[in-house]
């Protein structure tokens, strides 16, 4: 394990490397605005003692809030991506801030308060020579708690499209590849140790008056300008980005594998550059947003699921009504189906390979002859929804041996090993590649079609027309075997996302070597 | 002799309580005014009107010829020095900086600051070596010490001290009044100090003001307190020093 590890850090020590900063950059952000406005409020209701119940009680009720439900709630506001992972993390900073500002302040003994009062301090003097000096120790001690905290919570931040160590957790939980998650994980957990050990020294240094004034106007000035300066080159950033094409992903190593691969004809093609948001949480329901909002320009979609969760039609979608749904989306959104790669990325039914062919079985017509012979495995949930298991037997007439139910990540095992004769599947499970099993064509179309294509917005198509000579060349270049071997080559492999679509490309001749 | 201070009908009330009623009373510069009283007579409120800590209910108080709700608060207490019992000095900041504070404040050039401080540790008879010591590493007796030498450091006109000797041991007290009296005599400071020590009043003051349940029971020179008390409780008070 641990040599895989290092393997993989020495292979991509770029990537994690970029990684570290980003999630130096978003934690110290989110530290730096929570300080400053902590301190703000908790100096505030210190001087004004009837507030203060409230409004800790208010920040009290913010930092109770479940990580995932604030950042989920954020999105329909500032979307995805840096910005909601700054304000969610900055909202959950501001409690330990708020409370030992308030609580170093009004701990002071009123006496030393009082005598330098008498001796002609203004307010602003009161506070910056003798409260926040005196109550720094407190107060520093829950800066060192709540910075420990943030870089800890913003692994949670790729989430929502921003980009951190998370990212690798995020994206080796969704290929199913556990050195990313690992190398994520121990990462965050060495920064924090670092930066604590860091805060300790100072902290120390401070109370034993070797460094004296820490908490000045001077340091007060200098991280605002530190704040500005970080501001701007975010600004700048941004306002670079006109020329970038930004592609979204869900978190599926399909999707991931789908946007390489369009993102790498865009870069080879054109001279237009791609940033990708891979893996973005709640997939459709946060990605189709961020399109509407101009977030992202283009991402690798699914008709059935479009039909169902963007347009909420309530009947199953079939190819037939592909034109109805381009002309909503382009009615509605302004948004274009383009780059349609040709595989239906639905539910199926596999079979073992040689029962197939002992029985001639080819289609799900064919399956009902032979169903009483074999053993049905499905994940627990096919059996209780309304349209699993039930309606697929009825609408095909089987009466199977006998039915399991099973994990999903066990299914293929159980086959292999002859427990299980037919199981469901999805056509593109990178286990699909493996020679023991076969699927079955849906011969009625039991099942929507769930076809893969790129929804882009119309806007950046018209600013750069050469998007749609790209996009055109990969109509039809994946069917669902393909796309399986890709999805195996990532999830079982353990290939980089990137490697295995350039890879692709270059089979496909598309790119050259 | 110049009028410094005044107390014109002052009343002072807490939660419907008076603690001080109807006070009138006129300090003069260069005097050594002690109060005396026990705890609740209403001698800190007195004090602590002179620098506006407390703003009375009722009358007006005057510094300098003008009323003190007239004047610009912070200028007039740093022309007044305050010492306290016990530890009032800063405990994050080092003597010389506890001393340096006001003249700081003032707006007092560093190498000044510097001056005032070696001269104020000589005047209260503490070593050059303690300024870079902070209070915590001083004993009681040398923070106290400290504290006279902060409230005295911008040469006030005034000198307030509520009590503060009142948390050392006898021996000190007793080198601590001795130098208090010393700065006295050097300086034309006037000085108003609380104490509810009849000995240290007589002791230390030139003038001494007896306070009891928020009323004055007599206003005079020392001698004259002490040989002609004005009413039982002033006489009881003389005869327990005998």
């Amino acid at each position: 394990m641990i040599q895989n590890l290092l393997e993989e850090l020495g292979k991509n020590g770029s990537f994690y490397l970029h990684l570290l900063l980003e999630h130096i950059g978003i934690t110290f952000t989110a530290v730096i605005i929570a300080t400053i406005l902590g301190l703000a409020i908790g100096v505030f209701i210190a001087q004004k003692q009837k507030l203060a119940n409230s409004v800790i009680s208010v920040v009290n009720i913010a930092y109770t809030i479940p990580s995932i439900a604030l950042l989920g709630f954020l999105i329909s506001f500032t979307g995805v991506g840096n910005t909601t992972a700054i304000i969610a993390l900055t909202i959950y900073a501001l409690l330990p801030i708020v409370r030992s500002t308030y609580v170093g302040i009004t701990t002071i003994d009123p006496k030393i308060i009082e005598a330098s009062q008498a001796m002609g301090s203004t307010d602003s003097q009161i506070l910056w020579k003798i409260q926040l000096p005196l109550a720094f120790p407190v107060i520093f001690a829950g800066i060192m708690n709540m910075v420990t905290m943030t870089i800890a919570l913003a692994g949670i931040a790729s989430f929502v499209g921003a980009g951190g160590l998370g990212v690798a957790i995020y994206r080796g939980i969704t290929t199913n590849n556990e050195v990313l998650i690992w190398i994520g994980g121990i990462l965050i957990a060495v920064l924090a140790l670092v930066i604590d050990g860091i805060l300790s020294v100072i902290g120390k240094l401070v109370e034993e008056h070797k460094v004296h004034t820490i908490v000045n106007k001077k340091v007060g000035y200098a991280l605002g300008i530190l704040l500005v300066i970080i501001i701007g080159i975010v600004g700048m950033q941004q306002y670079s980005k006109s020329d970038t094409i930004h592609i979204a992903s869900k978190p599926v190593s399909e999707g991931y594998i789908l946007a390489e691969i369009v993102g790498t004809l865009i870069e080879a093609d054109t001279n237009l550059k791609v940033e990708y948001t891979h893996g973005v949480g709640g997939g459709t329901s946060n990605i189709h947003p961020g399109m509407v909002r101009g977030d992202f320009d283009m991402y690798p979609e699914y008709t059935g699921t479009s039909w169902q969760i963007v347009l909420k039609h309530k009947e199953d979608y079939k190819n037939d009504k592909f034109p109805m749904l381009s002309a909503e989306y382009k009615d509605k959104y302004h948004f274009l189906w383009k780059g349609m790669f040709g595989f239906n990325d639905t539910y199926s039914i596999g079979i073992r390979a040689d029962l197939a062919k002992e029985y001639g079985i080819k289609t799900f017509t064919d399956l009902a002859k032979y169903a009483g012979q074999l053993t049905f495995g499905a994940e627990y949930d096919f059996f209780e929804r309304e349209d699993g298991y039930k309606a697929l037997a009825n609408a095909y007439n089987y009466h199977f041996k006998k039915v399991v139910d099973m994990d999903n990540g066990l299914k293929y095992q159980a086959l292999f090993d002859k427990k299980i004769d037919v199981m469901t599947v999805f056509t593109t499970d990178g286990q699909l590649s493996d020679p023991r099993v076969v699927v079955l064509e849906d011969d009625r179309n039991f099942y929507p079609s769930y076809m893969a294509g790129m929804v882009v917005r119309e806007e950046i198509l018209q600013k750069h027309p050469e998007l749609e000579a790209v996009l055109h060349r990969l109509d039809g270049i994946l069917d669902e075997s393909t796309m399986a071997q890709l999805n195996k080559k990532v999830e079982i492999d353990k290939e980089d996302p990137k490697q295995v679509a350039k890879e692709f490309l270059q089979s496909k001749g598309l790119v050259v070597k | 002799m110049n009028q410094i201070i005044e107390y014109k009908h002052i009343g002072k009330s807490y939660q419907g309580k008076w603690v001080v009623r109807d006070c009138n009373l006129s300090i003069n510069e260069g005097d050594f005014l002690c109060i005396v009283g026990t705890s609740g007579s209403g001698k800190t409120t007195l004090l602590k009107m002179i620098n506006g800590l407390i703003v009375p209910d009722e009358g007006d108080i005057t510094i300098f010829g003008t009323r003190v709700i007239d004047q610009d608060i912070i200028s007039l207490r740093r022309k007044i020095g305050y010492a306290i019992q016990g530890d009032g000095l800063f405990p994050h900041m080092t003597v010389a900086d506890n001393i340096g504070y006001v003249p700081k404040l003032d707006g007092v050039p560093r190498g000044e600051v510097d001056t005032i401080v070696d001269r104020m540790l000589s005047l209260v008879g503490l070593p050059l070596d303690s300024k870079e010591k902070y209070p915590k590493e001083l004993s009681g007796g040398q923070q106290q010490r400290v504290g006279i030498a902060r409230a005295y450091a911008n040469s006030p006109k005034i000198l307030l001290m509520d009590e503060p000797f009142g948390a050392v041991d006898s021996i000190t007290r007793y080198q601590l009044q001795e130098d208090l009296k010393k700065i006295h005599k050097q300086t034309d400071c006037t000085i108003v100090f609380i104490t509810h020590d009849m000995h240290e009043a007589f002791k230390l003051g030139t003038h001494i003001l007896v306070m009891h349940e928020g009323k004055i029971q007599q206003y005079g020179t020392t001698e004259e307190v002490k040989n002609h008390p004005s009413n039982d409780y002033v006489k009881q008070l003389v005869e327990m020093t005998r």
